[in-house]
């Protein structure tokens, strides 16, 4: 799971922010500001888009709260917002677009999808964040929802209003990209871990 | 987690199409990624959105004036009928908090107890004449009128709630303090109105 579990929020915080109390409400929103705002910027790449998303999060957290029963943590409540959120502003921008979800790989030009050299390897090992940067957009949400939110293909498929294949497909295409840059970082964990241990048998 | 969850959990992790090693590293580097702080206008937009949607005022000030409203009913009661009660909560503690000093209320008596009363109402009258709150507030004003407003309502419910049987003495303390932070928040929300209006 993500950093929104890990932020803890007193409940007496929570019952004033149900009761309107703007004060409880920007200490919610200061806890939880960053995981959102990341989150949002991760799927559409842009500040000012993720900027809104997180505005759109927020207002929904504040009229809803009163709603909230505290039976999952406020974290996860809140998550399940904003990626809401995020991915109902994909669709729609797929959609105005006229982009099929299907057809996000084909935009791919023949230079991206090239293999890296392995002199390049070590570079892409240290840059995750650049690599799923340069995944197809439907990929990297499936990849997050998958990898970080710990969502199931079940999960992913309902949310994005497709079948549990179209997200392990989207999920198997992206792996393939990332794999070079999984196997350079094993590598020269590999390589690190077999110097220490030749420096502690001639010591 | 059910067996069904279960399950999709582990057909999830049979479908991956990545080594062991190879999704460690993946979901490790993943969870790594540092978060990006947003701008810091971000919540000056949330918190004008929500004061001109009325989600924090709206909720927040019915509250305040069912208390208010309650809280005079009962205050009537217990100097009109006089009723010979002890401040003592819970066994005898005396359970105040902020309670406002005792030079504050040296002239004590029914008679300013419908003065405060009269006044508060007064008061109240002036602050829902005011304009509403503008849609951009200075976020040092806007704490500062939350503030108010929390102590406010503490007093209330000081007030209202049956276990706090106050003498009329006791409630005169509180209704004076009322006062006192209800001229304060006139005074600001006056000032508030006041700029808008440049």
């Amino acid at each position: 799971m993500s950093k929104f579990t890990d932020i803890q929020i007193d409940p007496a915080i929570v019952k004033r922010a149900a009761r309107g109390d703007a004060k409880a409400h920007e200490i919610i929103y200061r806890a939880f500001s960053a995981p959102v705002y990341s989150v949002c910027l991760r799927f559409t790449r842009v500040p000012a888009q993720a900027e809104d998303l997180l505005q759109d999060t927020y207002i929904e957290v504040i009229r809803s709260i009163s709603g909230f029963r505290g039976e999952a943590p406020l974290g996860m409540w809140i998550r399940r917002i904003a990626i809401s959120k995020a991915l109902m502003f994909l669709r729609s921008a797929w959609h105005s677009r006229g982009q099929s979800l299907d057809d996000d790989w084909e935009e791919m030009t023949f230079e991206s999808r090239a293999s890296p050299t392995h002199s390049a390897r070590q570079d892409q090992a240290m840059d995750l964040d650049a690599a799923l940067a340069s995944l197809p957009e439907i990929s990297r949400v499936v990849v997050w929802l998958h990898d970080v939110e710990g969502f199931t293909h079940k999960e992913i498929a309902e949310q994005m209003g497709k079948t549990e294949s179209f997200s392990k497909s989207q999920l198997s295409r992206a792996y393939q990209r990332l794999r070079p840059m999984l196997d350079a970082e094993i590598e020269h964990a590999d390589a690190k871990s077999g110097m220490q241990e030749s420096v502690l048998g001639s010591c | 987690m059910t067996m069904n969850q279960s399950d999709e959990r582990k057909d999830d992790k049979m479908n991956i199409g990545l080594s062991v090693s190879q999704r460690d590293v993946l979901q490790t580097r993943l969870r790594e990624l540092r978060d990006t702080t947003p701008p810091r206008e971000v919540w000056q937009k949330i918190e004008a959105q929500a004061r001109a949607e009325g989600l924090f005022q709206a909720r927040y000030f019915e509250t305040v004036k069912w208390l208010a409203g309650t809280g005079i009913a009962a205050a009537v009661v217990l100097a009109v009928l006089n009723i010979p009660v002890t401040p003592m909560i819970d066994g005898g503690q005396r359970e105040f908090s902020g309670t406002p000093s005792i030079a504050e209320v040296d002239n004590s008596g029914p008679a300013n107890l419908n003065a405060l009363m009269v006044r508060s109402q007064q008061i109240e009258r002036d602050l829902r004449a005011l304009p509403g709150q503008p849609r951009m507030v200075r976020a040092s004003t806007a704490a500062t009128i939350v503030h108010l407003e929390d102590q406010i309502a503490a007093i209330d419910y000081r007030l209202n709630h049956p276990a706090y049987r106050l003498t009329p003495v006791d409630a005169e303390i509180y209704w004076r303090e009322r006062v006192r932070l209800m001229n304060s928040l006139l005074n600001l929300r006056t000032a508030q109105a006041q700029r808008m209006a440049f």
